[in-house]
C-alpha cells in the first residue's frame, strides 16, 4: 500500500462535476472530500485541513469571491478556482482575492492534474526554504549570484528584468496577475500601469525566447497577466 | 424644395415660426425701404411675395397666412401714399391689395399641399423600410436558428452516439474502437465549446454589449498569445512573424484583439494543408498599423472576399468545418476598434487578410533603463 494521495477539497454545487471530479481525482490517487455550498465547504476545510482547495465560484448559497477572501483569510493551502464565466475580470478578482490558479469549465483532466501539480509544488515550496538556484527548461537562474543562464549562456538583464523573469519563475506553472507583478517588481504605486509591464515583457522576451512572437517560456494570459510555462507539466487537456 | 424637409433638417419649432414670419415681412419691407428709389410698387409687391413664399413652404399655413395679411399691411402703410398711414388715396390700390392676398392665401395653400405630400412620402418611404428591415431579420433570425441547431445537434449527436456506444457495447469492443469512440467524444466535446464560445461572442456583439476596454499594448504579445493558445491546433505550422522591434504600442482592447489573431490563426489552421507556413507581418502606413495574416492553402472562393466576414459564411457549403462565425467576430471586433478587415487570394496562391488599425493618441512612454553591459 502506498501513502495516501494528498486531500482535495471540492466546494461545487453541481452534481455531474462533483462526480467527474471524484473520479478523476481518485483515479489518479488523490483523496477527495466534497462540499455543494460555500457553509459545508468551510465547515470541511476547517476540519479536515485538506492540502488544496477547488472552488466553484457559482455556489448557490454564497458569492465565491467572498469565500475565496474568506478562506484565504486563515487557512495557507492553495485554491484553485474553478469557474463557468469566462471573463477576464472574473478571473483577476478571483486571483487577487488569493486564488492561486483558476480553471474555466470546461476543462480536461490533463490541464486539472498539471494546475493541482503546480499550485501543491509552490504551497510546498514556501513552507520550505525558497531554492537559491532554479532550472526550468533551458533557463537556470541563480538567485544567490544574481545569475542568469540560457543554454549555459549568461544572459545580460537589466535590474526589472531580472525582479521579473525572477518573480515569474519562481511562480512558474502559475498565472500572476498584471497587478501582482507590477506590485512585485514596479511597487504599489505603479500596479496601474500595465504598460511598463508589457513593454519589458516584451523585452525579456527578445533575451529569452527563441521567437518572442511565438513565447515558449513567457506565456501570456489575455487580460489575465503571465504564466511562466512550466515544461514538466503539460498543458493540453 | 425638398431640403428643409429631409430628417436631417429639423423643422422649425412650431412657437418659433410665428416671429420668424414677422421678421421675415421686416426684412422685406426693410428691402423694399432701402431699394425704394429703384422700385416700381408693383416690384415691391413682388418683394413681399417671395416673403411668402418662403413662409409658406418652410413654416406652413398659419404662418403664411399672417404673411400676408402683414405683407398688405406694410405696403399699405411703408410703400402706398399717405405714406406712414393705412389711409390709402388712390382707391386703385384697394385691388393690388386684394390681388396680394388672394395670391398670399393660393401660394399657402399650394405649399401646405407640397409640404403635405412630402410628408406623407417620406412616412412611406420609412414604413417600407422597417417592413423590409423586420423581413430581414426574420429571415436571419430564422437561418440563425437552423444553423445553431445544426451546429449544435451535430456534435451533441457524435457525443451521445459514441458514448451510448461505450456503455451498451463494452463487451463487444476492442480497444482500438474504444479509444476510437472516447477520442471523437473529447473532439466533438471541443467542438461544441469552440461553438457555444463563438456563438456567446456575437451574440455580444451583435447586442452591443461589447465594451471596449482599451490598453497599451505590443502587437507581438496579442499575436504571441494567440499563437501560444493555438499551439496544438497548427499541427506544426511554420509560423513566421517577423514583426519590427520599433513597431509602436497599439490602443486596444487586448483580448479582444488577442482574439482576432487567435480567429484568423484558427481560420488558417482549418482551411490549409498540416505543415503549409503561415506568414504574419506588420508595418506603419499612413497613420494606421497594418496586420497581415498570409497562409499557403486553396485563397478564398473566387466573389468570396468581402462574404467571408459575414456570418454563418462557410467555405464549403454544408462544410463541417466550422459554424461560420470566426471572421465575423473578427470583423465586428476590428470595426469595434475603429479598423477595417478584408481578405484577398494573392496571385501566387493562398490567402491574405489584412486588418488596418487607426493609430490613435500617442503611446505612454515608459522609464527606460540603461542595458547592462
Amino acid at each position: 500500500m502506498s501513502a495516501p494521495g494528498p486531500l482535495v477539497l471540492v466546494i461545487e454545487d453541481e452534481p455531474q462535476m462533483r462526480r467527474f471530479l471524484r473520479a478523476s481525482l481518485t483515479s489518479h490517487g488523490f483523496q477527495v472530500v466534497e462540499a455543494s455550498g460555500a457553509k459545508e465547504g468551510t465547515a470541511l476545510a476547517t476540519s479536515h485541513n485538506p492540502e488544496i482547495v477547488l472552488l466553484d465560484l457559482g455556489l448557490p448559497d454564497a458569492d465565491g469571491m467572498a469565500l475565496t477572501r474568506e478562506l484565504r483569510g486563515w487557512a495557507r493551502m492553495p485554491i484553485i478556482v474553478i469557474s463557468a464565466r469566462g471573463r477576464e475580470a472574473d478571473k483577476v478578482e478571483a486571483l487577487d482575492a488569493g486564488a492561486d490558479d483558476y480553471l474555466t469549465k470546461p476543462f480536461g483532466v490533463n490541464e486539472l492534474l498539471a494546475r493541482i501539480r503546480v499550485a501543491l509544488r509552490h504551497a510546498q515550496q514556501a513552507r520550505g526554504a525558497t531554492e537559491t538556484v532554479m532550472e526550468i527548461g533551458p533557463l537556470r537562474l541563480d538567485l544567490g549570484r544574481r545569475e542568469v543562464t540560457l543554454d549555459g549562456r549568461e544572459l545580460h538583464l537589466t535590474p526589472i528584468e531580472y525582479r521579473l523573469l525572477t518573480l515569474l519563475a519562481s511562480h512558474a506553472g502559475k498565472v500572476l496577475t498584471h497587478r501582482q507583478i507590477l506590485n512585485e517588481v514596479w511597487g504599489p504605486g505603479h500596479t496601474e500601469q500595465t504598460h511598463y509591464l508589457r513593454v519589458y515583457m516584451a523585452q525579456l522576451r527578445r533575451k529569452i525566447e527563441q521567437d518572442p512572437a511565438r513565447p515558449r517560456l513567457l506565456a501570456t494570459e489575455p487580460g489575465v497577466g503571465y504564466r511562466f510555462r512550466d515544461r514538466i507539466d503539460p498543458e493540453r487537456r | 424644395m425638398t431640403d428643409g424637409m429631409g430628417p436631417e433638417r429639423p423643422e422649425w419649432a412650431a412657437w418659433s415660426r410665428y416671429p420668424a414670419t414677422v421678421a421675415l415681412v421686416a426684412a422685406a419691407t426693410a428691402a423694399g425701404v432701402f431699394l425704394r428709389g429703384h422700385l416700381a410698387p408693383p416690384d415691391l409687391v413682388m418683394l413681399y411675395l417671395l416673403g411668402i413664399v418662403v413662409v409658406a413652404t418652410r413654416f406652413g399655413r398659419g404662418p403664411s397666412l399672417l404673411a400676408s395679411a402683414l405683407s398688405v399691411l406694410a405696403f399699405d402703410y411703408f410703400f402706398v401714399p399717405p405714406f406712414h398711414t393705412f389711409a390709402v388715396a388712390d382707391e386703385r390700390y384697394l385691388l393690388t391689395f386684394a390681388t396680394m392676398f388672394g395670391a398670399g392665401l393660393l401660394i399657402s395653400a399650394l405649399a401646405s399641399r407640397v409640404r403635405r405630400h412630402q410628408r406623407e412620402a417620406g412616412e412611406r418611404e420609412q414604413r417600407a423600410a422597417a417592413a423590409e428591415l423586420r423581413a430581414r431579420t426574420e429571415e436571419m433570425r430564422s437561418s440563425l436558428l437552423s444553423a445553431v441547431s445544426h451546429d449544435l445537434r451535430t456534435p451533441l449527436g457524435a457525443i451521445t452516439g459514441a458514448a451510448t456506444t461505450l456503455r451498451e457495447g463494452d463487451g463487444e469492443l476492442d480497444p482500438a474502437q474504444r479509444a476510437d469512440l472516447v477520442e471523437t467524444i473529447c473532439e466533438e466535446a471541443e467542438r461544441l465549446e469552440r461553438f457555444v464560445v463563438n456563438l456567446l461572442e456575437m451574440t455580444r456583439l451583435e447586442a452591443g454589449a461589447l465594451e471596449v476596454k482599451r490598453e497599451w499594448v505590443p502587437l507581438e504579445e496579442l499575436v504571441g498569445s494567440a499563437l501560444t493558445r493555438l499551439e496544438e491546433r497548427l499541427e506544426g505550422r511554420p509560423v513566421h512573424a517577423p514583426l519590427p522591434a520599433d513597431l509602436p504600442l497599439i490602443s486596444v482592447d487586448p483580448v479582444l484583439m488577442g482574439q482576432v489573431f487567435y480567429n484568423l490563426l484558427e481560420n488558417a489552421a482549418k482551411h490549409t494543408p498540416p505543415s503549409s507556413p503561415v506568414e504574419i507581418s506588420a508595418r506603419v502606413a499612413g497613420g494606421s498599423l497594418v496586420v497581415e495574416l498570409s497562409d499557403h492553402g486553396p485563397g478564398l472562393p473566387a466573389g468570396a472576399e468581402a462574404l467571408v466576414f459575414d456570418k454563418f459564411y462557410r467555405a464549403a457549403p454544408g462544410g463541417t468545418r466550422g459554424a461560420g462565425l470566426g471572421l465575423a467576430i473578427c470583423r465586428g471586433i476590428v470595426q469595434a476598434h475603429g479598423g477595417t478587415i478584408s481578405a484577398e487570394t494573392r496571385p501566387q496562391g493562398g490567402a491574405t487578410f489584412r486588418i488596418t488599425l487607426p493609430l490613435t493618441g500617442e503611446a505612454p512612454s515608459v522609464p527606460a533603463e540603461p542595458e547592462p553591459a
